[in-house]
């Protein structure tokens, strides 16, 4: 069970503590826990011993073994001399004598009344070009958007303690999709406050509306990559308020077509709120909805042809919340279940950690007929818990000589050595085991002809999936094959043949595919200690690599379904 | 000649005369504090040496000549660190044909096993801690030599175009991988 399950502070809280990137409201009350709480402080130290080894890592290595400059600095002030020379060829007396000479006798007159422009004209430019820069840019910028065709727009809103997902029509009005009333008061609230437009709040407009309103203001126009495509740049305006709710705000927009992407809100009382574009279209953001389609159904003469609130939930509405949990990867291991009860897809969990319950809350939010329960671990959490794979454990003592282990051991030049060995292949073993689980999951939820039954949209969702799984899973699979081929060929070992024989479907191949992976995980936990075993049989290494043979093939047969069906 | 626009020209010539002795001195203080630092930093970007160094010193320039313009920067340093990433990402892709940059550092740390400051035990583990490192991802890696370099978190979300929070995500991933390595 995780500490912040228990109210304790979480690692991300703990360590942004350390750095002091938290508000001081929330730094005195993690202080108050921690002068009570002795796991947290332990668990403190341990990140700022972390931290420090990252310290002792840049001075012992980085700093020591990077290569220096090849060349000696430069002499900055030479190169100071030559900007200068380049951007200002004249010496500001002749500038100023050009600027004022005519060929008028009454030049001084002129140049005397000008003076007091000048100055009044000097003092405006010194003070305000980057106030002038921000505005024109944001005139731009609400030009570009007005002469444009209004389009739907999802938007990610991130605050200290929550997100959520918007969808804002073309005219700045939440859909139909938006975020149940529930969760965004106290973010309407903040925007109120500050009088910043919450209908259309990723926008030049009403950027330009909150900066025109400020009576004392300090700008800044940078450039920034896109944060969608980093090797694009966008502009980046910041606002400083002297007054108001808001402290500051900026707007990135893309350099391209001023099109706004991103904004960060500022306030006074240090909560602050992110504001992004999602990409569209685009099946691995929040637009999943889009993307599926309503299930098709043969006719019922005795139901109305619109659906209805009552009408139960089908295998479609499973496949949407499915694939909205494998969006933020709530399908690798999180003890969540989905099932269908009447009308609505009930979403549940036991022993979530409250960010993530919240960031599953707020992703299902916007969908129809979709509860979402979680309860907290009780006397059976540990029951529940999945089985997400073997952990390296180490032999208390050496291995017997004449072992795999042992022999292994030699192998690989060590002890440490086959720890640190092991410990990578274990994880690797996890990384396909969640896999594996996730395939088997969603073969098992949607069989062949439940498949069947989807529309094209929702059928290539499905395949999508289970392609992404599947070769995610092939990854790790081969990963751990080219570490272990060597050393296990190294031992004796040899690969036998894989079964012959094909399934029709991608489902039974990647139930063959999971079954395959569990025989893997034992025989490597045994090779690697990790679990007791006959570690003294010879036939361990051929074993081990037969199956990791047999693993791939079902692996391999299973994308080749999956890929017949797309194609199909 | 409109008494706005002489203005305005008197105000461009003022500005480039005012910005002389004491912005470059403002800046080659800043370049002695912070271009090792950045050059490291985009050593580690996989900026060959000379490419490194030519870039730190474009960056610099670039900060003098925006300064001299009149732009408004709060932070130069985080200024700095933000453009030297975003060249240094460019120079990347533009050499892209060259030999990518590898500093060698688990050879360079295996070779330094006779170095008598440098206990085996201590080697051991920067050797581990280095593997550590190098399984993080570029993003998990680029956060956390940023903060080695002091920035603070909406700073090096603003180098990396992601957010504050994003930067907080990818620092605590990070911390907890390498605690790992560090238990073991």
């Amino acid at each position: 069970m995780s500490k912040y399950e228990t109210g304790h502070p979480g690692e991300g809280c703990l360590l942004q503590y350390n750095d002091g990137e938290i508000a001081s409201g929330e730094a005195r009350r993690v202080e108050r826990h921690l002068e009570a709480c002795w796991q947290c402080r332990a668990e403190l130290d341990e990140l700022r011993k972390t931290v420090a080894d990252c310290v002792r890592y840049r001075q012992a290595v980085l700093d020591r073994y990077l290569p220096p400059p090849p060349r000696p600095w430069a002499d900055l002030y030479e190169e100071f001399a030559r900007i200068d020379a380049t951007e200002a060829p004249a010496g500001w007396p002749k500038r100023l004598a050009r600027a004022f000479a005519g060929p008028a006798p009454w030049r001084w007159a002129a140049a005397t009344l000008a003076a007091a422009a000048v100055l009044c004209a000097a003092f405006l430019q010194l003070r305000k070009a980057p106030s002038v820069h921000a505005a024109e840019l944001l005139g731009k910028a609400v030009a570009i958007a007005d002469s444009q065709p209004k389009a739907v727009r999802h938007i990610r809103i991130r605050t200290r303690t929550r997100q959520i997902a918007r969808l804002i029509d073309g005219v700045g009005v939440e859909s139909a999709r938006a975020p149940r009333d529930a969760d965004t008061p106290a973010i309407r609230a903040l925007f109120a406050a500050a009088h910043y437009d919450w209908d259309d709040p990723l926008s030049a407009r009403s950027f330009q509306a909150w900066r025109d309103s400020v009576p004392r203001k300090r700008d800044e126009v940078t450039t920034v990559a896109d944060p969608e495509r980093p090797s694009e740049s966008c502009y980046q305006i910041q606002t400083a308020a002297e007054s108001g709710e808001l402290a500051s705000a900026s707007l990135t927009l893309r350099a391209t077509d001023l099109h706004p992407v991103e904004s960060r809100l500022e306030f006074r009382d240090r909560e602050w709120v992110e504001l992004t574009e999602i990409p569209e279209p685009s099946m691995s953001g929040t637009s999943f909805n889009e993307h599926l389609e309503v299930p098709w159904r043969p006719a019922e003469p005795s139901l109305p042809a619109a659906p209805t609130p009552r009408e139960p939930a089908s295998i479609s509405d499973e496949l949407q919340v499915m694939n909205a949990l494998h969006q933020i990867g709530a399908d690798l291991g999180d003890p969540v279940d989905v099932t269908r009860s009447g009308d609505r897809v009930l979403v549940s969990g036991v022993g979530i950690p409250p960010r993530r319950q919240k960031q599953i809350h707020d992703l299902l939010a916007s969908m129809p007929r979709v509860d979402v329960q979680f309860s907290e671990p009780g006397a059976v959490a540990a029951a529940v818990a999945p089985d997400t794979g073997v952990r390296v454990a180490p032999p208390a003592s050496p291995p017997a000589a004449g072992s795999v282990q042992a022999r292994l051991e030699r192998q690989v030049g060590g002890r440490a050595e086959m720890e640190r060995i092991g410990a990578q292949i274990l994880d690797w073993n996890e990384s396909a085991m969640a896999r594996a689980y996730a395939l088997r999951s969603l073969a098992e939820r949607f069989p062949a002809s439940a498949q069947a039954s989807l529309k094209p949209g929702g059928r290539n969702t499905l395949d999508e999936m289970a392609r992404e799984h599947a070769a995610a899973m092939l990854r790790h699979v081969e990963a751990i094959d080219g570490a272990m081929t060597p050393l296990l060929t190294a031992l004796g070992g040899s690969a036998s043949p894989a079964r012959a024989g094909t399934p029709d479907t991608w489902q039974a191949s990647a139930e063959n595919a999971f079954q395959a992976a569990r025989r893997v995980e034992v025989l490597l936990s045994i090779v690697w200690g990790a679990t007791p075993g006959d570690g003294a049989n010879s036939d361990l290494p051929s074993a081990l690599l037969t199956a990791l043979q047999q693993l791939k093939t079902e692996l391999e047969d299973c994308q080749r379904l999956l890929s017949r069906d797309a194609g199909g | 000649m409109s008494g706005r626009s002489v203005g305005n020209a008197f105000v461009g010539i003022l500005r480039q005369e005012r910005a002389h002795p004491a912005l470059q001195d403002q800046v080659a203080k800043l370049f002695e504090e912070s271009r090792q630092d950045v050059y490291r930093y985009l050593l580690t970007l996989g900026l060959p040496p000379p490419r490194a160094q030519e870039t730190v010193q474009e960056v610099f320039m670039r900060l003098y000549s925006a300064l001299k313009s009149g732009e408004s920067i709060e932070n130069p340093r985080g200024w700095v660190f933000r453009v030297a990433h975003n060249h240094g990402l460019q120079v990347r892709a533009r050499y892209a044909s060259e030999e990518p940059f590898d500093p060698g550092l688990e050879t360079r740390l295996m070779a330094a096993g006779h170095d008598p400051e440098q206990s085996l035990l201590e080697r051991e583990r920067l050797k581990r801690f280095h593997h550590a490192i190098e399984g993080l991802s570029e993003q998990q890696k680029r956060c956390v030599f940023l903060r080695l370099d002091g920035l603070r978190y909406p700073e090096i979300g603003s180098t990396l175009g992601i957010s504050a929070s994003a930067v907080g995500e990818f620092l605590r991933r990070a911390v907890s991988h390498l605690r790992k390595a560090g238990h073991e």
